[in-house]
């Protein structure tokens, strides 16, 4: 099988695209948590909404205890708890991989210095 | 034999340790935490010794998984989270021998307990945020406070998107450990099943046990793969503040 030189640089390209040398276009394809049985994506959403709940009542109840209000502290917390755990299992179904906060990502193509994050 | 479907899970000490008072013993748990440590260490490095350009079969399997996690680091966190193999990949497989090896029978599988999915979800989590941290400074906490919001909604937004945050780990603990005790209670209560039965009865709950160690060896290797790719996407949260 003969390569010509053309066929040798698309190769040294793109190795060196995957090693990041060149910027390449970044592959935004968000990682496949949503495949697997419809139980596994059920159990997901549960332990969301459990675990949010769990950390929630945990704090507030840490709250009431330092400044002893209970229990309204902790139960404002298991609201705040509930809306946090459906933000949560909303965001890993909508396929956006839990992340924290509304914004967008900055740059989809890093080739103009616009990360801010160095 | 106790046919208690959740005795397996008690922790029993080997060698009885006290180091000021507290229990440090060296039960069954930390005997197959070594075990899987010695075992995943030897896949990587004793399969890779022959170094042959077309791998053997254990060459294969060892390549497979560094590549795989490879890949699924530079996907998640670009050329610049290459750093953070290491870390991921160790994740991946004591979660995967901690999985695996508690299939065989009368091993335990120390990913079943919520203090040991706990640690390592924690060890992620205080990592992930200290990385975010050290790399942003106080700018970490911007990824809290979300763009474009009036002002009166913004303290509720907050407080939700904290809660959210540090739910993650805790999140992140209870599926495998949730996964893990659920299988191994349903294959006790299928083998207890076939001992009630008798002997040809109890034929049909065995079979459905051949099913469910099938179903459970998938759902190790699934929840290992779901743990390591969390772990990618909390680390990647805390480089890029999105």
């Amino acid at each position: 099988m003969t390569q010509t030189p053309e066929d040798l640089g698309q190769k040294i390209k793109a190795a060196r695209e995957r090693a990041g040398e060149i910027p390449g276009p970044v592959s935004d394809t968000p990682p496949a948590d949503n495949q697997g049985s419809a139980m596994g994506q059920g159990m997901r959403v549960a332990t969301d909404l459990a675990a949010a709940l769990a950390v929630s009542g945990f704090l507030g109840y840490m709250a009431d205890k330092w400044l002893g209000t209970k229990p309204w502290i902790m139960l404002a917390m298991i609201i705040v708890g509930f809306a946090a755990g459906i933000l949560n299992a909303y965001r890993a179904q909508m396929g956006k991989d839990f992340q924290v906060g509304f914004k967008k990502p900055d740059n989809d193509k890093n080739d103009n210095g616009n990360e801010g994050n160095k | 034999m106790s046919s208690n479907p959740l005795e397996q899970f008690v922790i029993k000490p080997i060698v009885p340790l006290q180091l000021a008072g507290y229990d440090v013993s060296f039960t069954q748990s930390a005997l197959f935490m070594v075990v899987a440590i010695v075992a995943a260490t030897a896949l990587m490095t004793l399969s890779v010794r022959p170094k042959a350009m077309v791998p053997g079969r254990w060459q294969n399997v060892s390549e497979m998984f560094y590549e795989f996690i490879s890949g699924m680091v530079s996907d998640n966190l670009g050329h610049e989270g290459k750093k953070y193999f290491p870390f991921v990949f160790s994740i991946f497989m004591i979660v995967l021998m901690g999985n695996l090896i508690g299939l065989i029978p009368y091993a335990f599988t120390f990913t079943s307990h919520i203090i040991v999915t706990f640690a390592l979800a924690a060890t992620v989590f205080v990592l992930a945020t200290l990385v975010g941290i050290f790399r942003h400074g106080l700018h970490f906490f911007s990824l809290f406070l979300p763009a474009g919001l009036p002002w009166y909604l913004m303290p509720l937004i907050v407080v939700i998107e904290l809660v959210s945050y540090m739910s993650r780990p805790v999140s992140l603990s209870v599926r495998l450990f949730a996964n893990m005790m659920a299988g191994h209670t349903m294959l006790k209560v299928f083998a207890g099943f076939s001992v009630m039965l008798g002997v040809y009865l109890g034929v049909l709950p065995m079979l459905l046990n051949v099913a469910l160690l099938g179903l459970e060896t998938m759902i190790a290797f699934i929840q290992a793969y779901v743990f390591a790719v969390l772990t990618c996407v909390y680390l990647k949260d805390a480089i890029e503040l999105h």
